[in-house]
Formats: structure tokens, C-alpha cells, sequence
């Protein structure tokens, strides 16, 4: 029977391979390798074309019910897909906010009309969405978020103010979700503090949305400011419950996990392979301490990959998956310092070469990985306290 | 162009492993540390340490009648014919309440032997005579895990002429037979098996920092033995020695996480318990995050663990594991240093007496840390095969 197995998921990972080979080609070469916005060759309409080149392949909604227009692939099979899709050069996917977050919150949540509405052009690749939570005062206290939303009495519709802030890709986005005070407090059975919020789905392109671009310190831009100013929605697109909004933004955050985690691994083997490419080639391999640093890296990113697909399944106890994110974004910040050691005097330098500013790149925006999606100190304290049990 | 990578890179890096522990391998693990939880108190192994020299009879004798020794025996060696995957549970288990039974010298590191030898007819009966007795079997090997060839054996008529000293053997103090290395008049490498009672052998017993585990220097002048007594020389056991290094490797990382989950245990209980400022110093934000810290070790060396004890049971037994050996032994010497390090900070000022229990994990982990080569030697293991191999074309 393992055999048996076995030898469907290679037939897998080969039609992966021969369907990318066909089609990462032509005019998406530039996008080999690419690992999102801002990265050398990443043209946000071109990856928006890739991602559409990818529907029509029937590679997106891989883990999604059939009944949703999914191909409910077992799990190994998920993983093999995104880990041969980065061996294969594919790109950092432009619209993973919409298919691996506000997908499957929508499944648990949305009415049978928001569903149809929104789930088939999530899967076609050809809706974006943006992701509307972090405020200037609400970061790690997302509860203290202030965005307000009230319904117009004339028209019905839902009607937003407030400042939004680290919205990934908003620029290049149809739609963003946002997390809204609202003085409909509904049926919630939430703490004081969580509840009367609303989960609001709003289109970008209007009048009352205004996107300012933030420049990092990488230079470039994929993060935004995003101003609601009596900005408009409809007054049936909010998602779950009016009031209970918390609950629907939460079950949205831990949607992050499982199979696509595996496919950020595979890019991450791929750097790293740059780094031990470069290390043997300049002489920093002959180091003694080097070397233990690359060893350490290499094991330590199989330990990665061990434990994902040990906390893949959806039994895991919160003990084992509550420490994935604090594991991964520590290990690829250290890959980042240890990409500068193997550069070493030539670190100093900004480089044309593309193969050698991707692992400057890469030492600056690993700097992000420990603070986005739960810093470092949230996510010990999350460990502390709930896989631990310790006192609050 | 990529660097040439010389382990076996789709075993590496594309094994799809089911690491969730299946019905019989939980029911494994839980009665396991139900019955530890009962037989082997701190009280007990602080008793067993001062007084028995680390060895619990009673309870070595309990191990042997539960049948965990034979675990990863085949059936036909009338053992339970399981694999990797149940010994590194229970090892696990043995390192969280450290079991003072020599678990890991007399079992998972001759395991490989026993399997190997349980091949042809001749060895099975061997590994009937010597792993199901419930004799304690140890292997003469180095604290870095590597044969010497140092000792000597000299054909005088029939009998064998073993001379020669091995230093630190561990469990040594308690082995009834040793499995000892020595060149062979022939002049390739055997194990030999050599009953501790024999005339000429002497066992120095060692007094040891981790007192729940015995150590012994061991010397032979003027050993007689039979043909009979190599068990395995040349080619054959060098190639089972490349093997028992990674193995026992793996199984010794499970107990290091089992010393590490109870070391953050024990830190995490106190500190709730423990009051200052009016509060329980487990509220305060600079104890969480040093237990946060220790947990993300503790379960990512647990991942590691798993993993390699999976390549072991599903790999082809000539496929290199020494990658898996390596990743699995330098994360759980890493959470197992760490995690007693700090459980003794975060025990404050009785961490640091004899009276509380951090101190006997510390000892452990340190001891264990130069058993079957140490983080730096195996990462450099890996560096090697990662940075200096040139890249060789098929033909």
C-alpha cells in the first residue's frame, strides 16, 4: 500500500514538473526565481497573468473542496506541489492573501452569495486581496484597532473611516478586508475589548480609499498606509456575524499554516543554496566557523520541513504548531546575517549582480519575518501562556 | 549551477514522511511514561545514584519482562519485529525520568548488531543467547562512539589471546558481557565477546558527573577465548559500525529531548508555584519567554528526531544517514544543553542546591553532549560533505 502511494505522488510531482517546465517559459521567464514584489524581474501584472496561467493549469485551490471548484488533493500531494513549484523557479505568489486566508474564512463563514461572488475569482487569479487589520495604534494589540464602520440609513450600506497600516500588495488589489469597530454589538458573546467588531469586504478602487505606498529598508515597496474616508461597501459584505468580527478575523489568522508554509521552505532552499553556491566559490567555505554556521543552516532548515509536515495535520496540538512561526522567522533571520558573513568584504558594497543583491535583499527583509504576523515577543508570550499554561 | 550535494538529496529533501504517531506507537509512549512516572521517582534515581551505582535492578528486571528490549528485535530473534520509530519513544521516556537501566548502552546501541547478526542462523543464535537473556551487553566502544583498534588478539593453538584497554565504556560498571574491538591476527578489525566474569579481564568501575549511568575502564591481560567469540570482523563490521554511529546517534537525541521536556517541566511548574513582587515569577515576561524558547528547541529537536527515525526504518539499510544522524543529534544536544542550563536560572537560588531536581537533567545533558560525537564534530561532518566534495558527473 506504501508503494502504492508512493508511486501516485511521483506521478504528481512529475506532472508538476513537466506542466512548469512548459509553462514557466517564454514571456514568464523574468519571473524565475523572482520571490515577490519588489524583487529583481517581479512585474506585478505579469504575476497576476502567471497566477491566471496557473488556474488554467489547475493548480490553484489544490486543497479546496471540489464543491468550491477545488481539486481536494490529499496533503502530501500539496506539498509535493509547492515544493516542486520553487524548484521549478516558480514565483513568490501574488495572490496567496485572498487563496490561503480569506478562502477557506470565507468556506467557514461567508453566505452561499459571497461565496459564489468571490471564491471563483480568487481561484482564476484574477481578484486580489488585501489584507486590512494592523493600524498605527493597533499593531501587536490588534483589539485596540479604531476604524470605524456604520451603516448609511438611506442606502443600507456600510460606510468606513480610519487608517489602516502594513497592508501587503493593497496597490496591486481589487479588494481588502477590514477589520472594523462597529456599534452593533449583535450576538456576541465576546470580552468587552473584542467585541462590536466587523469583518468588512471592500473594494480598494473607489473614492473614499486612498493607498500611500511605505518605502522599507529595502528600498522598495510592498507594504502600504491605506485612509478610508467614508469609503463604501455593500451592506450584506460583512463577513460572519456583525459583532462578532474578532471571531471571524482570528479563524482568518490561523488559516496561515500547513501545506503553503512548505512551498515558503522550498524558497528558502533555494537561498540557501545560493549561499553554499557563493561560500565555495569565494573561499569563505574554507572558515571553520563558516561551516559550522552553513551545516547548522542546512540541518536546521530539514528540521523546518520535519516539523511542518509533523504539524501539517489539522489534530496537531497547539504545544507542537504554536512554536512553527517563531522557529522558521528566527532561522531565516540568521540565514540573512550568515548571507552577509559568506559576502563578507564585498557585503559592503551595493551589487549589480543580481545573484549577489538577492542575498542582500535577503538580509534586509528577513529583518520583517520576526515582526510580521505575530513579533517574536507575541509569539512567546502565545507560547508561554497557552502552550505552557504559565500565569498572565 | 546548485552545489553538489553527496547524501541522498531525494531522501533529504523530499521524503514525504507521516511523522503522527500511530495507534500502537502512542499506546507505546503512554505506558511507558505511565509506568516510569511510578517506578522512577527523582527519589528513586537520587536513591539508585548514591546507593547502586546507578544501576535499578528491580526495575531492569521489570523493562526486560515488559519486553522493550527486544522492541526493535526481529521476530525471529523473538522480538517484536518494530523499528526506530517505537525505541526513540521510549528512549524519549527513559531520558525524561532518567531510568537508571543502561537502556541506551544495552540496547539501542546494539541493536544494529543484533539485527545485523540476526541474518544467518549462526548469529540468530547468538542474539537468542546474548539479547534475550537479559544479560547486560556493552559495547567497548569510545565515549565518541568510534572502535579502536588498539587491543590485540594472538592465535596461541585454538585459543584467542585478547590483550588490550578500553576506556569509559558506558553502563560498564554493570555489563556482563562486553562486545570489545581488537585486531585480529589476521590483521583486520573484530568484535569480540568477552563475559565480564572471564579470567584476565578487569573492570575498573568509574565514578561519573551524571550518576545515573555507570562508566568503566576495561582491560584484558592475557584473555583465552574460543573461535566463537568474533562475532563480526572486516568489511562486515565495518559497514555495521557506519551504521550502529547513526543509529545509536538518533536514539540518543530522543533521550536529550526527553531530558529537555523535563527540564523545561520542571521550570515551568516552579515558576508558576513561585511567588515574588506578589505574583507567580511565571507571569513575569522575561521567564516566559526564556520557557518559550526552550519549548521551541525541545519540540523542533522532537521533529528532527522523528524524522530520522523514520529514514532509518524506511530506508534501504546501505542509505547514508549520516544527514539524518547529525540534524537529529545536534538539535537535541542544543535543546537538551539549553533547556537544563536555564531551567536552573529559572529555579533563582534553588535551582542551585543539591535538594532540587534541575541539577541531575544538567548533568545529563552534559554528559550526553560527548556521546557519539559532539554538535561541532557532526557539523563539521556536514559542512564537509556540503562544501568540499567536488561535483562528479555521471559518466
Amino acid at each position: 500500500m506504501k508503494m502504492q502511494e508512493s508511486e501516485i505522488n511521483e506521478a504528481f510531482r512529475a506532472e508538476v514538473r513537466e506542466w512548469m517546465a512548459q509553462h514557466l517559459t517564454g514571456r514568464f521567464a523574468p519571473l524565475k526565481h523572482a520571490s515577490g514584489l519588489g524583487a529583481e524581474g517581479y512585474d506585478a501584472q505579469l504575476a497576476k497573468e502567471w497566477e491566471q496561467e496557473l488556474a488554467k493549469g489547475g493548480w490553484t485551490g489544490l486543497g479546496w473542496e471540489t464543491l468550491y471548484g477545488g481539486r481536494n488533493v490529499p496533503l502530501a500531494q500539496q506539498v509535493i506541489f509547492h515544493e516542486e513549484y520553487v524548484r521549478c523557479g516558480g514565483p513568490g505568489r501574488i495572490g496567496h492573501i485572498g487563496e490561503t486566508l480569506l478562502a477557506p474564512t470565507l468556506m467557514a463563514f461567508g453566505t452561499p452569495e459571497q461565496k459564489q461572488r468571490f471564491l471563483p475569482g480568487i481561484l482564476a487569479g484574477t481578484d486580489y486581496w488585501a489584507q486590512g487589520y494592523s493600524e498605527p495604534g493597533a499593531g501587536s494589540d490588534l483589539a485596540g484597532i479604531r476604524t470605524k464602520a456604520h451603516r448609511d440609513a438611506a442606502t443600507g450600506e456600510w460606510v468606513i473611516n480610519g487608517q489602516k497600516v502594513w497592508t501587503s500588495w493593497a496597490h496591486e488589489s481589487e479588494w481588502v478586508f477590514v477589520l472594523a469597530r462597529t456599534d452593533e454589538v449583535g450576538a456576541s458573546t465576546a470580552s468587552p475589548r473584542h467585541a462590536g467588531m466587523v469583518l468588512l469586504l471592500v473594494p480598494i478602487k473607489q473614492a473614499g480609499v486612498e493607498v500611500r505606498p511605505i518605502r522599507q529598508i529595502t528600498g522598495t515597496s510592498e507594504f502600504n498606509e491605506v485612509f478610508f474616508d467614508g469609503a463604501r461597501t455593500e451592506g450584506a459584505l460583512h463577513l460572519g456575524p456583525v459583532g462578532d468580527g474578532w471571531k471571524v478575523a482570528m479563524y482568518l489568522l490561523g488559516c496561515e499554516r500547513g501545506a503553503s508554509t512548505l512551498g515558503q521552505q522550498a524558497h528558502f532552499r533555494y537561498e540557501l543554496d545560493l549561499i553554499i553556491d557563493l561560500a565555495r566559490r569565494n573561499g569563505a567555505a574554507r572558515d571553520p566557523l563558516i561551516r559550522q554556521r552553513l551545516a547548522k543552516a542546512d540541518m536546521g532548515l530539514q528540521t523546518l520541513r520535519a516539523h511542518a509536515l509533523r504539524s501539517s495535520d489539522e489534530s496537531t496540538p497547539f504545544r507542537v504548531a504554536s512554536v512553527s512561526k517563531y522557529a522558521w522567522s528566527n532561522w531565516h533571520r540568521d540565514l540573512g546575517e550568515l548571507a552577509m558573513d559568506v559576502l563578507g568584504e564585498q557585503g559592503e558594497l551595493v551589487l549589480r549582480d543580481p545573484a549577489f543583491s538577492a542575498l542582500q535583499q535577503l538580509w534586509l527583509v528577513s529583518r520583517a519575518d520576526t515582526i510580521y504576523a505575530g513579533t517574536n515577543e507575541i509569539q512567546m508570550n502565545l507560547m508561554a501562556e497557552r502552550a505552557l499554561g504559565m500565569p498572565r | 549551477m546548485g552545489p553538489a550535494f553527496p547524501f541522498d538529496e531525494e531522501l533529504r529533501t523530499r521524503a514525504i514522511m507521516d511523522l503522527s504517531l500511530n495507534e500502537e506507537q502512542k499506546m507505546i509512549a503512554e505506558s511507558a511514561a505511565v509506568f516510569l512516572q511510578e517506578k522512577c521517582s527523582t527519589a528513586q534515581v537520587r536513591k539508585v545514584s548514591e546507593t547502586e551505582g546507578g544501576l535499578d535492578r528491580a526495575l531492569w528486571q521489570e523493562v526486560l519482562d515488559m519486553g522493550w528490549c527486544s522492541v526493535a528485535l526481529p521476530e525471529a530473534a523473538g522480538g517484536m519485529g518494530l523499528g526506530w520509530r517505537e525505541l526513540v519513544l521510549l528512549q524519549e521516556q527513559m531520558g525524561y525520568h532518567l531510568a537508571c537501566v543502561p537502556f541506551f548502552d544495552a540496547v539501542v546501541a546494539v541493536t544494529p548488531l543484533w539485527q545485523a547478526l540476526s541474518q544467518t542462523g549462526q548469529g540468530l543464535g547468538v542474539v537468542e543467547r546474548l539479547a534475550a537473556s537479559g544479560r547486560i551487553c556493552v559495547l567497548g566502544m569510545t565515549v565518541r562512539g568510534e572502535l579502536t583498534a588498539t587491543a590485540t588478539v594472538k592465535l596461541e593453538g585454538d585459543e584467542l589471546v585478547l590483550n588490550g584497554q578500553w576506556s569509559q565504556v558506558g553502563s560498564g560498571a554493570h555489563a556482563d558481557v562486553f562486545l570489545l574491538p581488537a585486531t585480529l591476527p589476521c590483521g583486520s578489525l573484530g568484535l569480540l565477546e568477552v563475559h565480564a566474569k572471564e579470567e584476565g579481564l578487569s573492570v575498573q568501575a568509574l565514578t561519573t558527573v551524571d550518576a545515573t549511568r555507570s562508566s568503566a575502564d576495561v582491560m584484558a591481560v592475557n584473555v583465552r577465548l574460543t573461535g566463537a567469540a568474533v562475532l563480526m570482523h572486516g568489511e562486515a563490521l565495518r559497514s555495521l559500525w557506519a551504521q550502529t554511529r547513526n543509529l545509536a546517534a538518533i536514539g540518543l537525541a530522543a533521550e536529550q529531548v526527553g531530558v529537555a521536556e523535563r527540564a523545561l517541566n520542571l521550570a515551568v511548574e516552579y515558576t508558576k508555584e513561585r511567588q515574588q513582587f506578589g505574583k507567580a515569577v511565571g507571569s513575569f515576561q522575561g521567564v516566559k519567554h526564556r520557557a518559550a524558547q526552550m519549548l521551541v528547541k525541545v519540540e523542533t529537536a522532537r521533529s528532527a528526531v522523528y524524522a530520522a527515525a523514520f529514514i532509518a526504518d524506511s530506508a534501504d539499510v546501505t542509505s547514508d544517514l549520516s544527514y539524518f544522524a547529525a540534524q537529529a543529534r545536534t538539535d537535541a544536544t542544543e535543546a537538551a544543553l539549553f533547556s537544563t542550563r536555564e531551567s536552573i536560572q529559572l529555579h533563582g537560588g534553588v535551582g542551585f542546591t543539591w535538594e532540587f531536581d534541575p541539577h541531575l537533567f544538567f548533568r545529563r545533558a552534559q554528559a550526553s553532549s560527548q556521546r557519539m560525537g559532539t554538535v561541532e564534530q557532526w557539523r563539521e561532518l556536514v559542512a564537509a560533505r556540503l562544501l568540499d566534495e567536488s561535483v562528479t558527473e555521471a559518466a
